[in-house]
């Protein structure tokens, strides 16, 4: 499929609690073949399709880049009650610096390799406690935001396993450049009668 | 209507852990004794090593009936209600001690004294606010007769510790004083308790191994236990384990004394226009008998104990049986046994046979036998380490978030780990609270259209504080034993559980207890409680033996003041 | 978007899992695999056990969990599985038994997965690649199936969880039930088997005892009726 817009860039401000020599990190423009900013993500990327992982490609990174990490989450599903975080849908890091993106469809076998283009990239885990991509799957009559966050960080090779929250906390200081792309998703009632 | 029958001296409603035994001072003191159980016999050819049967398919019984009346659970007043889909207990001769882990602990001088030891020690400030606790009517000396008794009545295998007032460091250094040695030794070790007991000694730690009614050799007839690894949730093939059905009931029988009604369900105790109990209606089947006695006594364990007594409203009681002072359903406790730690080990366990019952126990931390000054919470827990484990309960195992639950990384997974893989039982003190009570639920009916208990509970900032502190512990132990990996389950909420304690609880002030001291009504004479239902706290160990010890002293107490009570 | 038939490297891709060829004929007494070049080398023909009469399910029902069962405990390098366990006869034979009252949950739930598979992976399941039936699972797995409104009687995770649950206990559970055949689930995670009597010896080891290889209910000892028990509370009305 052919590129058909440009996402919209997300530019972010400085981290807390970083002080002194650090600079803000880079603005990074995020887009991809299949989303769209503000749209609804096709079906294929969504339990609703065969739940694949979207291409996603990147601009913008600094010369000090030695991993980028991506994450996809939903802020409209916070949880647990005691500690509220958006629900995570997918996390990959250790991206290598040359990468330009990460292609679709990343395996859901965690025995099979990652394509050559990002290769030493590994997944963490979800909210649905796999090392996966789960597309969007919202409850039932509202329109759901899916944040696709790409980070260059100036570290590489993070343990494997971590959470999103253990992945915030390994990349804390090391952000050198930040973007994402937000699209949509709404899943329909179920038709009364069936 | 229903057919009168010929009256007895006392029915005992249930013919489980609390009815079974006190039939048998009763029948061996002259009285004549109707039992009344909703189940049936069963016999050890019923008992086969089937863990599907046992369980998976949750030990399918010839009568359902306390599967139809399971209790609803909410949080609090006002959250909705659940309803778990089958009942912890089971109805049988012998009732769920059919296949209970048969471990049979005594309580410590705390358990009985809980308010004026923390007073004495910490200040009163201490008692945690919202509890209703009470100190029991009696300490510990009182009941230590009656659990010698039980021991060497049905057969309690172990290690003592303290024989009056002289320790044996090869027991529990802590337990209160003993008049004498349990009647058989501890059931025997194995190479990963070894470990453990090693581990344990390694930290400063006191291990002992843990006693239990079970044969360690052959006793009363009967074979000594083949730690086969069906006991959890299973009977025992080699009628080992000392349920009353094998023990104090058929001996009860021997005396002619004893009558077994299988298959009564229970529906009313009735009274008189005085508030006397006069009898018992019951229905087998179709058919619906009145059983008239002189003296009842109510044992179908905790929550149908106040359900029984609630749905048996009369004139004198309109509110439900004993229930004037609206003391019934109150200062319910489900002990406090989740927040369970399970451990991967590095090696195989060879953990495949043995039983809940065959383990190592640490007992440093639990009730108040640690200096309490610089925290926040009073009781402890006991750290009870075991050897059970079954194929299909491998494959679900933990998988520590190493791999998933199905598919070649689970497979890889479970292979290499089944064996190497444990889970402690961590039983922890738990009080009564005025927000956590027994009533009946508005909606929810059994098949005969009476309503089912509602259990209304919730664990308190007392017992979370616990369980963070006995997890703790055992990881420690766990780990000084080579664990590489461990994951803490969930405290969860106070619903349906095996130790289920309160609603008629016993005490003095009949303003805040159901029972006297001797396990009678305070509003009706002739009315006797037995069960966990009348203890006031749960202690941090197993509570058959403390229910049987009861059970035997109000039934002593009954034989002794029969004219008083029955007339 | 339409399936496209599955190549060679799809089958093939992932490391360590059964031959996909049976995903796509079903009730085949021999299944075949050929490695491609650079893969692993994988045992060569491997029998899969012929199908007994059905007693509850329908054959395309027992195509479906054939299949699933054979994704859920993959026969591969690690030993056989689920298949030559025969977790499904297990299945089978409790839906004609103690298990009846589930019988209608597999129709339901069964029905909702096959309409899943070709409303969101354009075919049958048994049609589909081996990563999408996995995908697939993963999501009636996690419940977010449910939401696709193909007819899930509640959560799909529910039926996932009651279908896992009997897969592994056609698998591990005593034979007498009809599956676990040969030992198969036994032996994979080194059970011992059953012994009614437990040696001290057997117990102080490190390493576990020899292997008895018997049902419980070869010691006629014991009342076989039992086996055909309901589960507790399946009699209860609902409310």
């Amino acid at each position: 499929m052919r590129v058909s817009s440009i996402a919209v860039v997300a530019i972010l401000a400085g981290l807390p609690g970083v002080a002194g020599a650090q600079s803000a990190p880079s603005p990074l423009t995020v887009t991809s073949p299949t989303l769209t900013a503000g749209q609804p993500i096709p079906k294929q990327h969504t339990a609703d399709g065969e739940n694949t992982s979207p291409a996603l490609a990147w601009t913008g990174a600094p010369a000090t880049t030695k991993s980028f990490a991506v994450v996809c989450e939903d802020p409209a599903v916070l949880l647990p009650p005691t500690n509220p975080q958006p629900f995570v849908h997918w996390v990959l890091y250790n991206v290598p610096a040359k990468a330009k993106g990460v292609p679709a469809s990343l395996p859901i076998d965690p025995a099979a390799a990652m394509p050559a283009e990002i290769a030493g990239a590994i997944h963490g885990m979800s909210g649905f406690r796999r090392p996966i991509y789960r597309g969007p799957a919202p409850p039932p009559g509202k329109p759901h935001p899916y944040h696709f966050i790409v980070y260059a960080l100036d570290v590489a090779d993070l343990p494997a396993g971590l959470t999103r929250a253990q992945l915030t906390e390994a990349m804390t200081g090391h952000i050198v450049g930040q973007g994402e792309l937000v699209a949509t998703y709404e899943r329909k009632p179920p038709t009364p009668g069936r | 209507m229903p057919t009168n029958l010929p009256g007895t001296d006392v029915v005992v409603i249930g013919l489980g852990a609390a009815g079974g035994v006190a039939v048998l001072p009763l029948a061996e003191a002259g009285l004549d004794v109707v039992g009344l159980e909703a189940g049936t016999w069963l016999t050890n050819k019923d008992f086969a090593p089937d863990e599907i049967r046992n369980n998976v398919r949750d030990w399918p019984m010839a009568v359902q009936k306390c599967n139809h009346e399971v209790p609803t659970h909410r949080v609090n007043a006002k959250a909705p209600t659940t309803r778990a889909a089958g009942h912890v207990m089971m109805n049988g001769v012998g009732g769920t001690a059919l296949h209970y882990w048969a471990q049979s602990w005594r309580l410590s001088h705390f358990d009985f004294r809980p308010v004026s030891t923390t007073t004495a020690r910490y200040g009163r400030s201490r008692i945690p606010a919202g509890s209703t606790v009470e100190d029991w009517p009696f300490g510990y000396d009182e009941l230590e007769p009656y659990y010698d008794r039980i021991e060497h009545e049905i057969g309690v295998s172990g290690q003592a510790g303290n024989i009056l007032g002289t320790i044996d460091r090869r027991g529990n250094i802590f337990e209160a004083p003993r008049a004498r040695a349990y009647p058989m030794p501890a059931l025997r070790s194995t190479g990963f308790l070894d470990r453990m007991t090693a581990a344990g000694r390694a930290l400063g730690w006191h291990p002992f191994p843990g006693p239990a009614a079970i044969n360690s050799e052959r006793h009363d007839g009967r074979s000594a236990c083949m730690y086969h690894g069906f006991c959890n949730r299973g009977g025992c093939h080699a009628n080992a384990k000392n349920s009353p059905n094998v023990t104090t009931i058929p001996r009860a029988q021997k005396t002619g004394r004893l009558k077994v009604v299988e298959r009564a369900h229970v529906t009313k105790i009735e009274v008189d226009a005085n508030g006397k109990v006069t009898g018992v209606t019951y229905v087998t089947g179709k058919d619906e008998f009145f059983q008239p006695a002189k003296v009842v006594l109510l044992s179908t364990y905790t929550y149908e104990n106040s359900r029984v007594l609630l749905l048996s409203t009369s004139k004198a009681f309109p509110k439900g049986l004993s229930n004037n002072h609206g003391q019934v359903g109150r200062h319910y406790m489900s002990q406090s046994t989740g927040a369970s730690a399970t451990a991967l080990f590095p090696f195989n366990l060879n953990s495949w046979y043995g039983l809940p019952a065959q383990g190592v126990a640490i007992d440093n931390w639990a009730d108040d036998n640690f200096d309490h000054s610089a925290l926040d919470f009073i009781g402890g827990g006991n750290l009870w380490v075991y050897s059970d484990r079954r194929p299909i309960g491998a494959a679900n195992m933990q998988t520590f978030g190493r791999a998933p639950s199905w598919g070649p990384q689970w497979k890889a997974f479970v292979k290499e780990n089944a064996d190497r893989v444990n889970t402690a039982y961590l039983q922890k003190s738990t009080l009564p609270y005025a927000d956590n009570y027994l009533d009946l639920d508005p909606v929810a009916k059994d098949p005969l259209g009476m309503p089912v208990c509602r259990i209304t509970a919730d664990y308190q900032d007392n017992e979370r504080k616990i369980a963070d502190f006995i997890q703790d512990k055992m990881e420690l132990w766990y780990r000084a034993a080579g664990a590489i990996d461990i994951v803490r389950g969930p405290l969860g909420t106070m619903g349906l559980n095996t130790h289920a304690y309160g609603g008629t609880r016993m005490g003095d002030n009949p303003e805040t207890n159901v029972v006297n001291r001797y396990g009678f009504s305070h509003e009706v004479p002739n009315l006797g409680v037995l069960g966990a239902s009348v203890m006031g706290t749960t202690g941090a160990h197993n509570p058959t033996l403390t229910v049987q010890a009861l059970a035997w002293r109000t039934a002593e107490h009954l034989v002794r003041n029969w004219k008083s009570i029955a007339s | 978007m339409a399936e496209r038939a599955p190549s060679r490297r799809d089958l093939f891709r992932l490391a360590g899992t059964a031959s996909a060829a049976s995903a796509l004929v079903s009730g085949s007494v021999t299944v075949t695999e050929a490695a491609t070049d650079g893969e692993q080398a994988r045992p060569r023909a491997r029998t899969r056990p012929p199908r007994e009469p059905l007693k509850a399910l329908t054959a395309h029902e027992a195509d479906l969990l054939d299949r699933i069962a054979e994704l859920l405990v993959p026969s591969d390098a690690n030993g056989p599985g689920a298949t030559e366990a025969m977790a499904v006869r297990y299945i089978d034979r409790s839906l004609a038994g103690a298990l009846s009252d589930q019988r209608e949950a597999y129709r339901v739930g069964l029905a909702a997965l096959e309409r899943y598979a070709t409303q969101t992976r354009g075919a049958a399941f048994l049609k589909l690649t081996e990563t999408n039936q996995i995908s697939l699972l993963i999501d009636v797995e996690s419940g977010t199936a449910t939401g696709a409104n193909v007819g899930f009687d509640g959560s799909s995770a529910a039926f996932f969880t009651m279908m896992r649950g009997h897969v592994m206990q056609g698998t591990f559970g005593d034979p007498v039930y009809g599956g676990n055949e040969g030992f198969v689930g036994w032996d994979l995670i080194g059970y011992p088997g059953v012994r009614t009597v437990v040696t001290p010896a057997e117990q102080k080891l490190l390493t576990p005892p020899t292997r008895t290889r018997a049902s419980a209910y070869e010691n006629p000892m014991f009342n076989k009726a039992i086996v055909q028990q309901k589960p507790a509370g399946s009699d209860r009305d609902a409310d």
